[in-house]
């Protein structure tokens, strides 16, 4: 292992790099609350159910690696419907992508946030809900991420 | 007059004011709420984040500690079953008092001197090397793994810093001829970093060094060790022990000003003549400002290890302490000063 060598000179380097940033810093962050970024289309968030599009084949419930959805079933129905846990969910879009009707969909929120585990049960008739974002619900200011070849990732008001 | 005018002469007193007020008490009170927030808003700042903000919004959080030390105030303070219970809870105590108590021996502005000793350098050092030795009474007290493994570095530390601290001040009496550090700042027609730099650089890296702040935070050693001696401490106990390193950093830095960036000069006449503390306003905005470029070091430097540290103190910055000794003995001989 060769160990680089650090003089004054490279101390010196340090400080005015820190110094650089400090008079003219690149902030990357957002102030979450009152301002959120607008994610990709693609963005796996939370999911949603379509309750009519649902055929009951139940492939979610047998793709899913993290045991999240399983098939429900009321006494004297004779379909199932798919219900999600949260607590297990790993997001991997599994379920999204092998369901043959897109019942199922990814949301773009992901911003949530659970008093007790009960709560992250979903069953089939609570997983039809529709997702809004709880800052964007306060009227958060929107902003799109822009890449800039100067300054990396900038935030611009959409 | 009669009482009300005797305590007003009483406080305005160089020996009251200076302990009390400023440079002391008080003024370590504010200058501990402000820095850790200039802290911890400097390093957001460099690593591309906000920083705290939610506390006092329009300030960008200014009040933040604020908030923190009132909770350190109404949380519980545990006493743990199995420690040594009077040394847990006198070593923060005594700590804190040990780096408070140097402030008693720097002078404020000219023929302003809370206790005017010949010998306030060597007192101020003398009394900051206390606080290794209350440190090793919280680990040893604590009877936790973590704590003596911290406090066994902080005597390891002590090892790095201590001589170097002592030699490069001393080269600094020797330029002056003097060990006061009000005489100090008389002789300094040039500042003495000017004068003497090798000794101004090995003391301003071992006084980091002392006040055990990043990229020498070996002693609390967040990653490894919890909190290293402080890890038992929870509520007002845990904010003392925080707040000893920066009460004897802002010392430091005072000194510091003192020894190599000409003190209280120039000092304003108007406001000297109001009031002499007044004078001492310089002496406050350097020292502030130096204490601000070390904890903005902080978000330069990686942490160092605690074998890294001593290299640095026995091998570098020892040899270069012994040069400054030498450099101001050839300065006294060819008649500079």
């Amino acid at each position: 292992m060769s160990r680089r060598k650090t003089g004054l000179k490279e101390h010196l380097e340090a400080i005015a790099t820190g110094i650089k940033y400090l008079v003219k810093p690149n902030r990357i962050t957002v102030y979450y609350p009152e301002e959120t970024i607008v994610l990709s289309e693609r963005y796996r968030g939370m999911i949603h159910y379509d309750w009519n599009k649902c055929i009951s084949c139940s492939l979610c419930a047998m793709i899913c690696p993290a045991d999240a959805m399983k098939m429900y079933r009321k006494k004297g129905e004779k379909k199932a419907r798919p219900g999600i846990n949260y607590q297990r969910c790993i997001f991997c879009g599994y379920c999204v992508d092998i369901c043959p009707t897109n019942a199922l969909s990814f949301t773009r929120v992901h911003d949530v946030a659970y008093e007790d585990r009960e709560e992250m049960l979903y069953p089939p008739e609570r997983f039809t809900q529709e997702w809004v974002s709880p800052a964007e619900k306060e009227g958060a200011k929107k902003l799109k991420v822009v890449f800039d070849e100067e300054r990396g990732l900038v935030h611009e008001p959409e | 007059m009669g009482v009300v005018g005797m305590l007003i002469r009483i406080a305005l007193s160089p020996q009251f004011f200076g302990p009390i007020v400023f440079p002391g008490l008080l003024t370590v009170l504010v200058v501990l709420l402000s820095i850790i927030w200039v802290e911890r808003k400097i390093a957001a700042r460099v690593q591309m984040r906000v920083g705290p903000l939610y506390v006092l919004k329009p300030l960008g959080g200014a009040i933040q500690m604020l908030a923190d030390g009132l909770r350190f105030f109404f949380q519980e303070f545990i006493i743990p079953e199995s420690t040594d219970k009077l040394v847990f809870v006198a070593a923060p105590i005594v700590a804190m008092a040990f780096a408070i108590l140097p402030f008693a021996f720097i002078p404020v502005a000219p023929k302003f001197i809370p206790y005017s000793v010949p010998y306030s350098m060597p007192v101020f050092l003398g009394l900051n090397t206390v606080i290794p030795l209350t440190i090793l009474a919280m680990a040893w007290g604590s009877n936790n793994k973590f704590s003596i493994q911290g406090g066994i570095r902080e005597a390891y530390m002590t090892m790095a810093y201590e001589a170097v601290l002592f030699i490069a001040a001393y080269a600094m009496a020797l330029l002056y001829g003097t060990l006061d550090f009000a005489e100090m700042v008389d002789a300094q027609g040039i500042p003495g970093i000017i004068l003497n730099p090798f000794s101004a650089a090995a003391f301003f890296v071992a006084m980091i060094m002392s006040a055990g702040k990043l990229p020498f935070d070996i002693v609390e050693g967040e990653q490894e060790i919890v909190a290293g001696p402080f890890t038992e401490y929870s509520g007002i106990a845990f904010g003392l022990t925080m707040g000893i390193g920066y009460v004897q950093l802002y010392g430091f830095t005072l000194a510091f000003t003192l020894m190599y960036l000409s003190g209280w000069n120039p000092v304003p006449a108007q406001l000297y003549s109001i009031y002499p503390a007044l004078g001492g306003i310089m002496l406050f905005v350097k020292a502030y400002l130096l204490l601000m470029f070390i904890v903005f070091l902080r978000s330069v430097y990686g942490r160092y290890r605690l074998d890294q540290a001593l290299r640095i103190g026995w091998r570098k910055l020892f040899p270069l302490s012994i040069i400054a000794v030498f450099f101001s003995i050839l300065l006294r001989v060819i008649g500079i000063v």
